[in-house]
């Protein structure tokens, strides 16, 4: 049997990716699945470390800066009996995979995507990430931010997402719930995660957020879960509204759910029954040193 | 060996392919066999396009520079290809008065050029003008009536003119039909075998019958006795057949011309028979991701291949171009994607639907840093088969990703050929070292003597894979000792497959003159339906050029008279790549880079010119 040696996790001391990594494993073993069945895939920036630091057995592909969703596609729908939990940076996943963020939305292929949320590129030493509000000047920029954020929860509601949440990351248990929920839910899931960048983001620290956040469910009427077609046009109107809350008061917790959506796998599944028993990864493609698949009929289908 | 050359052309989206291959499937029932190509514009609609089908009694692989039979149904194909007909020319009488002004579709150039013609031959620049220009010069012209003819058809099935106007090809593949001297019978199948739709069945054979009785039996063919099944393919399907051939389970793509075709025929055809215990039928099935952009399409096959499924995608030069970061990303990670590389005119857009092969040293050195990349590439359609089940071989043998390059030209055009070239032969699966993992860590990038590392797959057991230098376990490591020892395993790899795949495969070597037509892809089938005309020749084609096989390529070359390049480019970068690897370089080239093929009579004429009159370099310039 071959060791594993753990890995010195090098984020800077009092990173909000702490309380994201620990909440993550948390749901994973709360959750009871084999470890080695989960495939965290991250692209590049301090939250694509995060594989290599979770203290299990899990599979991890730590990929490019912004591809990380694409790679977790190919994995999903190949082996879809994987748990694919896709951890993508505010820039990596917001600026430069954006295009792939959206387009995701559009499948709803059932996996998670955590955004690791602080506002900078920290890796390049802090400049303004897509989510940095315009005006804002942390400590890293040499101006005041000139672009405008674009608002995570609005845009994976838009994009299709079926599953929209906001965690904080040092409230590890409310965000490790989630997380459990995320993962159990069928088809695609997102969490927006605020984490503090206690080296480059010296705007929203711990105690900008902890002034601000609160919880959706200390509203005993929040229920974001659409439980009939009926519901989905409400259900979506109030998590878009509820969306556009920031400043002064900040929602964490589930903005929208939705399970009436066919996931990309039931989609395939139209055109390939079996898909979901002999999936991809599954098919024995060799016999003897030979190939398994029959093109007898698509050859003489050429016959002149 | 006699050789026969038909044309037809139209406007873009009026059943010129169709015709094209109904034609073709027709002289295929008559024993023959056939190589047909497709030239169209980047458009949908309105701009020319035509198809050169080209037919012999033997196997053949390329068109030629004349025409014997031109089949028109406008007036400019008449104007475009005037020049190149020598025996007949159909036309609508129709069309007659039409003048080069009145072809608004026409490039100037082109316009002005023909113009220029007529009027040194004291015509105007009408139809009617190129009509006698042809007339003079032997040709035979058969003016037909098509709107008379259409109307006969559309009032024997109470339907509008517009509904039956594109029987207008058929009408003329009937009428070249008789003029080659082949039976209606044949057409008749043809037209049942590729429509669906039954009403159009009925009224396109009433307009083949209509069309075959315009003309006489001119060439009067013989029949060629058929002994075993034969098929008609082009390139993107034949690749497509490949793939699934060889487990092809996962492939995303981004639409780009000449790719897609590939990947919506694997989707049409993604639920496969397979047998995997005797006897026992088992039903498969290939997923098809059409992906947001190339980023995503290189990607997502990059992710697949590391459940264990074969993964490619199939794209152009731009789409390539994008592929580059992702490709870097499988070179580090061992990860053996497949990339099928439909090569087309560039720079940039370039010629989006015309052939080219400029992008060689790109897919040889594509994506940054070092890493083995194995590029092989095809010279006609039996090769694609082969090559598509070899990329995905070679791809987990080595595990490191495969570029397959395939021209536009190949991809657009077909061939008929013996079907017991493919049905019937093993196809070799090799998946390479895989294992099934004992413990909960497996290490994917464990060192060994030949560079290749063990492989399991994600979900087997817990392993990690990363962009960044990684150890033997997939965590990044920035350690020097560690680089060293990881990036020479990756580089290992290289030599080991140098060491392993025959040499003799990398290559084909056709006859064993003094004068090497050196070449790579496509051309490959000019040069060798010129070699009957030519004396003294070999041709040399290279396959795969990483590994070069350069010691089989010094031992061919050594003492040769001339070396002389072919190549559909301006670099001769085939040639280069040989320098590159062994010293040698060309004494002369023939070569061509208008995005349109090569022609048997151009690399003849290519090559006198360079041995009989001592040209250095000989720039094509052939068709439309």
């Amino acid at each position: 049997m071959q060791e594993h040696k753990p890995v010195f996790v090098d984020w800077c001391p009092g990173c909000g990716n702490f309380g994201i990594l620990r909440a993550e494993e948390m749901a994973i073993r709360e959750l009871g699945i084999d470890p080695k069945k989960v495939i965290v895939v991250s692209g590049i920036g301090c939250s694509g470390k995060i594989p290599h630091f979770i203290q299990l057995p899990i599979g991890g592909v730590h990929t490019l800066h912004g591809r990380s969703i694409a790679y977790a596609t190919g994995i999903k729908l190949s082996n879809p009996s994987l748990e694919v939990i896709v951890n993508i940076g505010d820039g990596d996943g917001l600026g430069i995979g954006m295009g792939h963020f959206v387009h995701a939305g559009r499948r709803n292929i059932d996996m998670t995507v955590i955004v690791h949320d602080n506002g900078v590129y920290g890796l390049t030493k802090g400049q303004a990430s897509p989510t940095l509000h315009r005006g804002l000047k942390t400590k890293s920029l040499p101006r005041p931010n000139i672009n405008d954020a674009v608002n995570p929860i609005s845009v994976a509601l838009s994009a299709g997402y079926t599953f929209v949440a906001r965690g904080y990351a040092y409230d590890v248990m409310h965000l490790k719930d989630l997380i459990v929920k995320a993962i159990k839910h069928k088809g695609l899931a997102f969490i927006d995660v605020l984490q503090p960048c206690p080296t480059y983001n010296d705007i929203n620290t711990k105690e900008w957020y902890d002034k601000r956040i609160y919880k959706l469910d200390n509203d005993p009427t929040w229920d974001p879960k659409v439980k009939s077609e009926a519901d989905q046009q409400t259900k979506f109107e109030r998590a878009m509204l509820k969306a556009l809350e920031w400043g002064d008061k900040i929602p964490i917790g589930v903005f929208y759910e939705n399970e009436l959506v066919p996931t990309f796998e039931e989609r395939i599944m139209q055109n390939i029954p079996n898909y979901l028993d002999y999936y991809p990864a599954k098919q024995e493609i060799e016999k003897n040193g030979e190939s398994t698949t029959k093109i007898d009929e698509l050859i003489k289908a050429k016959r002149v | 060996m006699s050789r026969y050359s038909w044309m037809i052309g139209g406007a873009q989206g009026l059943g010129v392919d169709t015709s094209a291959t109904i034609f073709g499937n027709a002289v295929a029932r008559a024993g023959y066999y056939l190589y047909g190509n497709r030239e169209y514009y980047s458009n949908i609609k309105g701009r020319h396009s035509y198809f050169q089908v080209v037919f012999s009694e033997k196997p053949l692989h390329s068109i030629s520079s004349t025409v014997n039979v031109l089949a028109t149904f406008d007036a400019e194909t008449i104007f475009q290809h005037f020049t190149e007909v020598t025996d007949f020319i159909i036309y609508d009488k129709g069309v007659e008065g039409t003048n080069l002004d009145m072809v608004r579709s026409m490039e100037p150039e082109i316009a002005e050029q023909v113009r220029e013609l007529l009027s040194k031959n004291g015509l105007g620049d009408t139809v009617k003008d190129v009509i006698s220009y042809l007339e003079k010069k032997g040709v035979k012209a058969i003016p037909v009536n098509y709107l008379e003819l259409l109307k006969r058809v559309a009032d024997a099935y109470k339907l509008p003119l517009s509904v039956v106007e594109r029987a207008k090809n058929i009408i003329s593949v009937a009428a070249s039909m008789s003029i080659f001297g082949f039976k209606l019978d044949y057409l008749k199948q043809a037209i049942s075998s590729l429509f669906k739709n039954d009403l159009f069945i009925k009224f396109n054979t009433m307009a083949a019958e209509l069309g075959y009785s315009l003309t006489e039996n001119h060439y009067k063919l013989p029949e060629i006795p058929v002994s075993k099944p034969r098929i008609q393919v082009d390139g993107n399907t034949i690749s497509a057949i490949g793939k699934l051939a060889a487990g092809l389970r996962f492939q995303s793509y981004y639409p780009i011309t000449p790719a897609s075709d590939e990947s919506t025929y694997i989707e049409a055809n993604q639920n496969l028979d397979m047998i995997v215990e005797a006897g026992e039928l088992r039903k498969g099935g290939a997923v098809v991701v059409q992906a947001e952009d190339e980023l995503a399409a290189i990607n997502m096959a990059v992710g697949a291949t590391l459940t264990g499924a074969r993964a490619a995608t199939a794209t152009s030069g731009p789409g390539f171009a994008l592929m580059a970061e992702g490709i870097s990303w499988a070179g580090m990670n061992e990860a053996p994607v497949v990339i099928t590389y439909y090569m087309r005119g560039a720079p940039s857009t370039g010629l989006p639907t015309r052939s080219g092969q400029g992008d060689l040293k790109f897919a040889l050195n594509v994506g940054h840093g070092e890493f083995p990349r194995i590029v092989i590439a095809s010279g006609d359609h039996e090769e694609i088969f082969w090559d598509a089940v070899w990329a995905f071989n070679l791809a987990e043998k080595y595990q490191t990703p495969v570029i397959h390059i395939i021209e536009k030209t190949l991809a657009n055009a077909y061939s008929v050929f013996d079907e017991d070239h493919i049905l019937g032969k093993k196809i070799p699966i090799e998946r390479g070292k895989i294992v099934k993992p004992s413990g909960d860590f497996f290490r994917r990038f464990e060192i060994t003597e030949d560079g290749i590392s063990p492989r399991a797959f994600l979900g087997e057991a817990s392993m990690f894979y990363a962009g960044d230098e990684h150890n033997e376990e997939g965590h990044i490591t920035e350690g020097t000792e560690n680089r060293i020892k990881m990036y020479e395993k990756r580089m290992k790899k290289l030599e080991t497959a140098d060491k392993e795949i025959p040499e003799e495969q990398r290559v084909n070597v056709v006859g064993d003159g003094n004068i090497v037509l050196l070449t790579w892809g496509s051309p490959k089938g000019a040069i060798i339906d010129a070699m009957d005309e030519l004396k003294d020749v070999m041709m040399i084609q290279v396959k795969m050029f990483n590994p070069y096989p350069k010691n089989l390529m010094r031992k061919l070359l050594q003492g040769k008279s001339k070396i002389i390049a072919v190549e559909n480019n301006y670099e001769a970068q085939g040639a280069q790549i040989l320098t590159e690897n062994t010293g040698i370089f060309p004494t002369n080239y023939i070569l061509k880079w208008t995005g349109r093929a090569i022609t048997r009579e151009e690399i003849i004429e290519g090559v006198k010119q360079i041995v009989e009159k001592g040209e250095k370099k000989v720039v094509l310039s052939a068709g439309a």
